[in-house]
Formats: structure tokens, sequence, C-alpha cells
């Protein structure tokens, strides 16, 4: 009996893997990861280097001296170049010719109401001209609060606001962390539902095409759905698994020798320091499991009983909402992640993988929350295997129109 | 495994969709070793009494049973089936298909791609095992479909419409192949609406028509019963002669009329009266009834061919 599930996940297993959608998906996954953070990292660097050069011609003989830091901070290069007669002439024509990517003429005036001349071949983007008159305009208050007699320094920098956590609180959440939750929690969704939705669409083609007749003939349907599940679930599994190592690969042995080789891709490095540990990971995978049998489950019902894609699209409409309404809460919950609404709607079996993942990845539910939801999802997978069996092993056989659900419901009682 | 001797045995079975009854009270026994046919015109119900058999649509009233139990899981992989809508998966190679149904009837791979291979080679699909199902044309695909119904040696092979869509080549090699089976004392049922196939082939038939049975038993004893019935008469000249107190039914096609004879009727009475009537008479014999004839008669418009009405009644050719 076994082995007629085995051979069932045998097939769905190989057959997929072997597909050449999985293929380009599995590999175009990672390159596309490595390309989006490169590709335009590396380019925009790379363009930006002259159009980042700025030479300041500073005719108050102090403003230089401060808005370079504040500006070499934004990646700019600046030379202060001396305000001889004709320095302007000759400093625009190098600007025309592309060696430089402006010239600032700095003044009284600018020492006194912030205003500058910025000469430039094109009008820089609203980004660049806000971050450079800021700059200047920072530069001028320093100044002058400076011939105050005001440091200016520290105030200007921003300030800080250090929270201190206080014992006995319920766990609160570390910044660096809440990204993971998201990234995560976004992660989960999407898998959960495309490899749950290949269910769906594998037990209806097979029940469309009829072969569904041969295979029951010979096995139980629970054992052929049960099949279908874990067959899609491993090749699930081995894409998560591809795309993770590759991360992996990306992250710890392909980025530093890019960073090495381009030191002004510094930015980079942060993408290194997110990798998630190595129980976020597990916890990842936890979450995904429970949650692709609760749902996988459910869509293979729907699958069994319609007979068209119109059909099913339809059909999974309430499916559907169960795995979106999550997602939509993600936010709200990590906002508040201790309250009693986040606590009660990460329980709920149907929302845990999502919800109690995103708020165990921020680092804001308790142990035994996670422990309860994962005891709660155990049982509700038996409760989906259960119900949804039943359908199944009555609609995969039907044809006809799709059951009401009092249908429904004497299929569940009867089959 | 089989208490009474029966493979397939149906007892009073029927099976309604909403308001439309598909199969009608149904009595059916398949013994052993017999090659089985099941007749009757399209949607007579054929292949809800098999769909029936093969458990996949429970009777709503009346027994099923296979090898004298419920048709379950366990007695179902003694079977073979080939169902008449022919599923298969399109994207799979032609081998690894058929090694699938071999495994899931319980065969070991290796046992399984050792049979396929050989199946494989001798329906001439050599050169297509590594080809995806769906390159293959319909006929092709039902030979790998037929492999995957007959790979694990079933006890019992049930073919619902197997000749359809075969060219005359291809049906040959299957009525040879399950000739074989038969010879290896393989019970075979299947169901057809081509008399002449059936005619071949079949020891038992039942025929079916509208949802109800209208005959079923030994094919020979059947022809037997209705063989003193039918008279061939080929002939030029009046054709009044023809009809008299005994005959029950003219039916005249290519130049020969088919008389059905009332019974004990006295066919000599009959001849000497056309010769009396001046008609050069050049066949005159009792035929065999082909069970074409008897399915027309017995499953086409019943009360016709009760009332004694000739349905065709223009006069004789030649």
């Amino acid at each position: 009996m076994m082995a007629n599930v085995w051979a069932v996940i045998r097939r769905e297993y190989l057959q997929r893997v072997r597909s050449r959608w999985f293929i380009f998906t599995t590999i175009a996954g990672p390159l596309m990861m490595a390309g989006l953070i490169y590709v335009p990292a590396y380019f925009g660097q790379r363009q930006q280097r002259n159009e980042r050069t700025l030479a300041v011609v500073d005719r108050t003989g102090v403003l230089f001296a401060r808005l370079a830091p504040i500006l070499e901070e934004a990646d700019y290069t600046l030379s202060d170049e001396p305000d001889t007669a004709g320095a302007v002439q000759t400093l625009s024509q190098r600007v025309i010719d592309g060696d430089l990517g402006g010239l600032i003429v700095l003044d009284d005036q600018t020492l006194r109401s912030g205003e500058a001349v910025l000469y430039a071949t094109s009008r820089p983007s609203a980004i660049r001209r806000i971050s450079m008159q800021s700059a200047v305009a920072r530069a001028s208050l320093q100044a002058q609060l400076a011939d105050r007699g005001v440091d200016a320094d520290a105030l200007m920098s921003g300030g800080e606001l250090r929270v201190e956590m206080l014992t006995g609180s319920p766990g609160g959440m570390q910044e660096p962390r809440v990204a993971m939750a998201f990234v995560g929690a976004f992660l989960l969704y999407m898998v959960i539902l495309l490899y749950s939705v290949a269910v769906m669409r594998a037990t209806l083609e097979e029940k469309t095409n009829r072969i569904v007749e041969i295979v029951i003939s010979s096995m139980k349907p629970w054992h052929l759905m049960l099949g279908k599940i874990m067959g899609v679930g491993a090749v699930g599994v081995t894409q998560m698994a591809v795309w993770a190592a590759s991360a992996f690969v990306l992250a710890s042995a392909a980025l530093p020798a890019v960073l090495a080789a381009n030191p002004e891709l510094a930015s980079l490095r942060d993408i290194g320091s997110a990798m998630p540990t190595a129980w976020q990971l597990l916890l990842l995978l936890g979450f995904w499991i429970f949650g692709y049998f609760i749902y996988s489950g459910m869509y293979a019902a729907v699958g069994a009983m319609c007979n068209t894609d119109e059909e099913a699209q339809q059909a999974q409409l309430p499916v559907v909402m169960l795995v979106v309404a999550p997602a939509i809460l993600i936010a709200p919950v990590l906002e508040s992640p201790n309250s009693a609404m986040a606590v009660s709607l990460s329980l709920v079996p149907f929302f845990s993988p999502i919800l109690m993942w995103a708020r165990a990845a921020a680092g804001a539910a308790p142990w035994w929350q996670v422990t309860l939801s994962f005891g709660l999802m155990a049982i509700t997978v038996l409760a989906v295997a259960w119900v949804a069996g039943r359908i199944y092993r009555v609609g995969i056989l039907m044809a006809g129109k799709r059951p009401t659900l009092p249908e429904l419901w004497r299929w569940v009682r009867e089959a | 495994m089989s208490a009474d001797g029966f493979a397939v045995r149906l007892e009073g079975v029927t099976k309604r969709f909403g308001k439309h009854t598909a199969v009608s009270e149904l009595d059916l026994e398949v013994p052993k070793g017999v090659i089985y046919g099941l007749l009757g015109p399209n949607g007579s119900g054929k292949t809800t009494t098999i769909r029936m058999i093969m458990g996949i649509l429970l009777p709503d009233e009346g027994r099923v049973s296979l090898f004298g139990g419920d048709p379950g899981e366990t007695r179902r992989k003694l079977v073979g089936y080939l169902p008449e809508e022919r599923g298969v998966y399109r994207k799979m190679k032609c081998l690894d298909l058929v090694v699938f149904l071999a495994e899931i009837r319980g065969l070991r791979r290796d046992e399984g791609r050792r049979r396929a291979l050989e199946w494989v080679e001798r329906l001439g699909l050599g050169a297509w095992a590594d080809k995806k199902v769906e390159d293959l044309s319909k006929g092709m695909q039902q030979k790998i479909q037929f492999i995957g119904t007959v790979i694990h040696q079933p006890e019992l092979l049930i073919l619902d419409e197997p000749f359809s869509g075969l060219d005359p080549i291809n049906q040959d090699v299957l009525e040879q192949i399950v000739r074989e089976f038969h010879a290896k004392g393989t019970t075979i049922l299947f169901s057809t609406h081509l008399m002449d196939q059936a005619e071949r082939l079949c020891e038992r038939v039942c025929l079916i028509s509208r949802a109800r049975k209208v005959l079923d038993g030994d094919l020979r004893e059947l022809k037997a019963a209705e063989q003193r019935e039918l008279l061939a008469v080929e002939f030029e000249g009046p054709d009044a002669w023809l009809r008299g107190p005994e005959v029950a039914g003219v039916e005249a096609a290519n130049g020969t009329v088919h008389l059905t004879l009332r019974e004990g009727a006295d066919h000599q009475a009959i001849l000497r009266r056309g010769v009396e009537a001046g008609a050069t008479i050049y066949r005159f014999d009792l035929v065999e009834p082909r069970l074409h004839e008897i399915f027309v008669r017995h499953a086409g418009d019943g009360a016709a061919s009760d009332a004694g009405v000739p349905r065709r009644t223009e006069g004789a050719a030649r």
C-alpha cells in the first residue's frame, strides 16, 4: 500500500523537477536575486563616478570645510578650487567636457541665506538637488551657529533615541529582525499558495483527463491525494533548498569577493549581515510545511470537486481568502505584535504559518505561543486531511456540476 | 478468490443520475475464463455498468460483486481496466507511464520496466518508448494505455470499447492479444457496439438497450435459438408469396430477403407458394442469424418486431 503512495510521490516529483518550468525558475530565482543586488549597484556606481565629482569654488573661505564631510557622506567627491580669475570659466568648461559632474559656487550670499549656484550640463534629479541643497543649507547654518559659539555638530547629526527595554515586558522587537519577519512572511505566503494551487491543478488535470479512473482502480483515493501532496511538497522543499543555498553562497562567498574587488559597493555589506539564523530557517521550514499541509489539502478538495479551470477559480475563493487575510494582516500585527489581537490572530491555525512566523521572527512571540501554534496547526492538518480526503474521494470520480454546500456536507458525512 | 465461480456478478443493479435512469435492474453474471461481450447502442448504459463494476460509481440499488466480494481495492487490483475515456499523463514518457501504472498495481519497478519494454516492442512502439505521450497519435496512445491495462497480468480484463479508434490492423493485433489472454485463462469483459467484433470474440454476451437487459447468455445458444426462425431468400419475379401465416417479418437488404418465421412454421409451404407464383428462386436457406440481426431485433424498436409488421416492405430485387 505504501508502495502505491511512493510511486505517486515519485512520479509527481520527477515529472515536476524535470519540467522546463521548474528548472528555469529554480535557476532563474538566484540569478535574479544576484542580478537585482549587484547589477544596478554596479552600473549605477560606475556611471555616477564622474557625475558625483564636484568642484567647489568657496569665496567665503569657511564653508568648504563644513560642506565637504556632509556631501562626502552622500558619496560625492569634492575638490576645493581656488577662486582665481577665470576659474569659473575653466571649471565650467570641464563640466561641459564631462570631467566634472558640476561646479558649486559659494559666496557671502550662501553664508547668509543658504543660496548657492550649481553649474551643470543637465538639471539634477530632484533627490540629488535636495541632497545638495540641504547640504549647503546645513553647512551655512553650522557656520553661522559656530560664529555665535554654539556647537551645532551634535544637534545637527540628528540626535539619538536610546531604547531601554524594561525587564518583565513580554518581549519586544529587535529592529533588524522586523525586515526578516516581513520577507519571510511574504515568502511563506507565496510558496504556500503557489504549491497548494499546484496540487489543485494536478488534481483537476487528472480528473478532467480521466486518468484518475485508472489510478483509482488500483489505489485508495486517500493514498492518491497523499501522494500528490507529498510529491508536490517535495518539489517545493527542493526549490526552497536550492534558493536558500544559493542565497547563502551569494552572501557568504560571492558578496565578499565582489566587495573586495569593488570597494565602492560597500553599501551591499548590509545584505550579508541580514542573513537569517539557522533557528529562523528551521522555523521558516516548519511553518512552510504545516501551512502547506493545511492549504494543499483544501486545494486538493477544491480540485476534486470541480470539472473545469473556471469552476476551480470560483470554488477556491474561500480558501484564497484564508491565505490572503494573514498576508494583509502582517503589517498591523508587526506594528503591535503583542496586542491581544495580534496574539489571537497568530494562533488561528490557518493564519499561523504567516502571522506566528512574523511575530516569532521579529522576536515578539514567546516560545510557548510558537509551540501552541504548532500544536494547533497539527490538529488542523489532521482535520483538514480528514474532511478533504472525504470530499476528494467522492469528488474525484464525480462528473457533472459542482456540488453545493449541502451536497459537500453529505459527501463528508457519507464518504 | 471467487466463491461462486463468477468473476463479475450484478444483482438487480440500478443507477440513476437525477431523473435519468442509466441502468435499470440489471442482472449480469460473467463466469470465470470466458470472453464476455457487453453490447448495446450508444447511451444504453454500458459504461455506467462497467464503472459500477470497477467501484467508480456506486449503484443506487442492487449488489455488485467482483470475484465474489465487494469491488474493493484489493479485488480491483486483479483487474486490468481500460476506461472508455482514455486518460494519460500527456507529459510523461511512454515507458515511464507504463512503469508507473505497473507500480501502482503492485509490481516492482524493475519488473514493471522489463515487462513494459517487452510489450512496447511487441506492439511496435519501441522507437516511441522515450517520447512523451503527447507526441504520439491517438491510436498509439491507446496502445500505450492498453499495455498499462494488461501489464500486471490481471485475472480479469475489463475493456470499455477497446477497439474504437484503432485501425483494422491494430484491431486485429488487439484481438489476437485478447485471445492469448483468454487462452491463459483470463476472464475478459468488454463493451462494444461493433457487432462483428463481438461475434468473432465472445462466448457469452449481454445485450442492453435503454438501461435494461434485453438478452443474455451463451452466444451459440442464442444463435441456435434464433436460427430456425430466419430464412434467406433470393429470387426474381412476384413477391406476394413471401407473406403468409408462417411469416412474422420481411426484411430486404442487398438483394436478399430475410424472412422471420413464426415458431413451427413449415418453410416448404412457402417454397411451394413461390414456385406456384412463378418466381425464379436462386437461394432459399435457413441461416444462422448474425449477432447484428439479433441485436437489431431485440434492441431496436421492440414493438415493431413483435407486431409481425415487416419493417421494410419494398419488394425483392433482381
